[in-house]
């Protein structure tokens, strides 16, 4: 019952931060979803790891590789959006169609 | 008889707090977790959104707490609200001055379809998870570990794994993180 219960938070988490990444206008709320939803997926490699595979922890394992990939991810998205804050002078995503200028 | 009290030892052996408190801890955290979503995606100002993500990732860290897996929790407290929300913060700060409310979350169609699709995903996500029978499947791994004592924690497990089976891996994340941050200064720079 409880590892439904934990199940289902995730699928919850999952879901509304897929629509606040897919609906967001704002290139920094996307940014913040996308972490949303790499931590709703080590909510489920944890709850897994704690319940099936007490001697090994494989899941924990993974979920520390995402949290590192999570923060390389972040500086590289930040950084890519103050570059384009830089030259653009505002952030909103669908001003994005033009290649040039 | 010997294999149901092994299971119950090993079931009451997992979880370190009583009953109650558990659950108490369980919905509390989960009320948290399911406002600070909402809070992240429908708030129009940037900074409440980019604080109530702060306060999803430390509800998620109580989480592994309550989960045992005390290595993971530290990582995602010093990581994730320490390192990634900070630097979340800083975006929002530098990059959205004079735009504050601007974007007022027009309701467009390709937001109601958006809400359509996504409220399928969780739906079918549900539908799976409750059908799935986790006891069984409980039942066939615990069968197969060795009953021991925990003498060895949390912490030193993870460090024995990722030293002996996972150490590749290891050190190519510490070659991927190397590599990101050079190439994210190196675009921020000029």
């Amino acid at each position: 019952m409880m590892l439904e219960h934990i199940l289902v938070l995730s699928a919850y988490l999952f879901s509304i931060s897929i629509y606040g990444l897919i609906t967001s206008r704002n290139m920094v709320r996307a940014l913040m979803c996308l972490e949303l939803i790499l931590n709703a997926v080590n909510i489920n490699f944890v709850t897994f790891s704690d319940f099936f595979d007490s001697r090994q922890l494989k899941g924990n394992i993974f979920s520390i590789f995402v949290i590192a990939i999570a923060a390389a991810e972040a500086a590289i998205g930040s950084a890519i959006v103050s570059s384009i804050y830089r030259n653009r002078k505002s952030t909103r995503i669908n001003q994005s169609t033009l290649l040039n200028k | 008889m010997k294999s149901i009290s092994i299971y119950l030892s090993l079931i009451l052996h997992r979880m370190d707090l009583p009953g109650p408190i558990h659950d108490f801890l369980l919905v509390f955290l989960g009320s948290g977790l399911i406002l600070g979503g909402l809070g992240v995606v429908l708030l129009t100002n940037p900074i409440y959104s980019a604080f109530s993500l702060g306060l999803v990732l430390v509800c998620i860290s109580l989480f592994y707490i309550l989960s045992n897996s005390h290595f993971v929790a530290a990582a995602q407290l010093l990581i994730y609200v320490g390192a990634i929300n900070v630097l979340i913060l800083f975006a929002v700060m530098f990059i959205n001055g004079s735009e504050y409310y601007k974007d007022f979350n027009l309701w467009t169609i390709g937001n109601g379809l958006t809400s359509l699709v996504c409220t399928s995903i969780l739906v079918s996500l549900i539908t799976t998870i409750l059908d799935t029978s986790w006891y069984g499947i409980i039942w066939t791994t615990r069968s197969n570990q060795i009953i021991e004592q925990d003498l060895i924690s949390n912490s030193q497990q993870i460090g024995i794994h990722l030293a002996t089976d996972f150490f590749l891996p290891f050190e190519f994340i510490s070659i991927i993180l190397l590599v990101a941050l050079i190439g994210a200064i190196a675009v921020a720079r000029q």
